[in-house]
């Protein structure tokens, strides 16, 4: 792994947290990671995933943050 | 933009939006009616003409806007499939539609083929639609305080449905029931088992997400939904047709545990990470505190009987409840929904070539605002004509006028997004070409 990304969208109002994370996601490369934490499950940001081939590992911490590790697959 | 991504969001734009598009003019023929009726809408709670306006709103307003959020709510926060959502959406919002208004029109006629004709179709619709979605549920591989207290609202409303078809049969003359006692527990899963349950889950996913506050505890978010429906399970011992005193402390248990959610989103709102305030915000604050207040009163009504026993007493608590609470929460729900949603397909559209616009270009916030402040200008004024009928012509009118303000403001979000749309393939077509 090169290097891990991330971003901190918890302070944020959508949709800013899902434009910054497309926007890493174009330039993720093959051997990167971006992690997204966040207070909610973004499953419109999991259909995009989903659907471009990436994969991604969630975990819920106990103050409610998601972290979202996001690689391509 | 984002050049590598392509973009798939369930369902269509166009299956939610009937519904949001629908609910505000029910609202408005709610506010007409009150305005029609006057001084006698008020007289008591089982008056035809206040059964009609409830219907209105609660079958009408609140269905409409439930039913179409609840369909956009389960694949974007619960990661569920809803089987044929344009089907669904297409065979369900007429329906309800037209059998809002045959009940309302029934309640207002007492013409008792109308109520068979409304139970039947309210049967159908929301029949069709509890199958669907109850499926979606339980079979998504989701996980979640939102989905579990959605799994809850979905039981609520089908025992809504159910009551409420009984009732409608027996009206019609089907059969005889005990018609004051199921009325007690069809309202009480209604507004309880059904809306404040989804107001329960939706809220565990968009208050942490749109007004940046932390999350709510876990154990209050799991516990909520069952404490509720084991309140709504010891109210419905009066479907026997017998109502004992301890179901006065039913009573207060049922708005103690709304009361609890309340001071819980209000707390977390106190500690929002980034202080903005805007409309939504002050909506789901206004509704809140709405529901704080009909735990005070209801808590005074079983304190001091002669003032329960009052006429007005539930007319007051209605009030609160359905334009206080649920009016408020939808709108500032729907404030949110719409330019996110508009944003969430735009974002689609343009995933090649082109920016999407921001949310705020979506509906003016001055005229959010407006609305917000005459809405709640309606709600006082509907809660003065309780004790003083003679307001009753105003209060309906300015509720009206909320209503059609609240249903222009989401006209102007879809013409936005039908612009940004059309923007977005001009270019689209002028890159090709």
């Amino acid at each position: 792994m090169s290097g891990v990304r991330t971003i901190d969208g918890r302070d944020l109002q959508p949709p800013e947290p899902l434009e910054r994370a497309l926007e890493a996601l174009d330039t993720l490369a093959a051997d990167e990671e971006l992690v997204l934490l966040l207070y909610c499950q973004p499953q419109p940001l999991f259909n995009i995933l989903r659907t471009n081939g990436f994969r991604w590992q969630e975990t819920i911490q106990d103050d409610g943050t998601h972290e979202i590790r996001i690689t391509k697959a | 933009m984002h050049p590598n991504l392509s973009f798939e969001q369930a369902p269509p734009i166009s299956v939610p939006y009937r519904f949001f598009l629908t609910a505000p003019w029910f609202g408005v023929a709610a506010g007409l009616l009150l305005a029609w009726l006057g001084e006698d809408a008020f007289a008591s709670r089982w008056t035809p003409g206040i059964l009609a306006i409830t219907h209105l709103l609660v079958a009408g307003f609140m269905l409409q806007a439930m039913c179409g959020a609840l369909l956009q709510f389960i694949p974007v926060a619960a990661g569920g499939n809803v089987w044929k959502p344009r089907l669904l959406a297409a065979c369900v919002h007429p329906l309800l539609i037209l059998a809002a208004a045959l009940l309302v029109t029934a309640f207002l006629t007492t013409e008792s083929r109308l109520f068979l004709a409304a139970s039947h179709l309210f049967a159908l619709a929301l029949g069709a639609y509890v199958l669907v979605v109850g499926t979606a549920l339980v079979r998504t591989p989701g996980q979640g305080n939102t989905l579990w207290a959605l799994r809850f609202a979905v039981v609520g409303l089908a025992v809504t449905l159910i009551l409420g078809v009984l009732l409608a049969q027996a009206l019609g003359g089907l059969h005889s029931l005990s018609l004051i006692e199921v009325t007690q527990v069809h309202a009480a899963w209604g507004l309880g088992g059904w809306a404040l349950m989804l107001v329960f889950g939706v809220s565990y996913y968009v208050v942490p997400m749109f007004q940046l506050t932390p999350a709510y505890p876990a154990w209050l978010a799991k516990a909520l939904p069952p404490a509720m429906l084991g309140v709504l399970s010891l109210w419905s011992f009066q479907l026997s047709g017998r109502v004992d005193g301890w179901q006065r402390g039913v009573f207060i248990a049922g708005l103690a545990t709304a009361g609890v959610y309340a001071v819980a989103t209000l707390y977390l709102q106190a500690k929002r990470r980034r202080k903005v305030s805007d409309p939504t915000l002050v909506l789901f604050r206004g509704a809140m505190f709405a529901l704080l207040a009909i735990f005070a009163s209801g808590l005074l009504f079983v304190l001091i009987p002669s003032l329960g026993e009052e006429a007005m007493a539930p007319l007051w608590i209605g009030v609160l409840a359905i334009p206080g609470v649920f009016v408020s929460v939808i709108s500032g729900m729907l404030y949110k929904i719409v330019p996110f949603l508009n944003w969430l397909h735009l974002q689609q559209l343009a995933g090649l070539t082109q920016v999407p616009p921001n949310m705020r270009q979506m509906i003016p916030e001055r005229a959010i605002t407006g609305q917000m402040r005459l809405h709640f200008g309606a709600v006082a004024a509907m809660l003065l004509a309780v004790p003083v009928p003679s307001l009753s012509r105003a209060a309906g009118l300015l509720f009206a006028a909320s209503c059609a303000w609240l249903g222009w403001n989401l006209v102007t979000g879809v013409r936005a997004y039908l612009r940004f749309k059309g923007r977005i393939l001009a270019a689209d077509s002028g890159h090709e070409s």
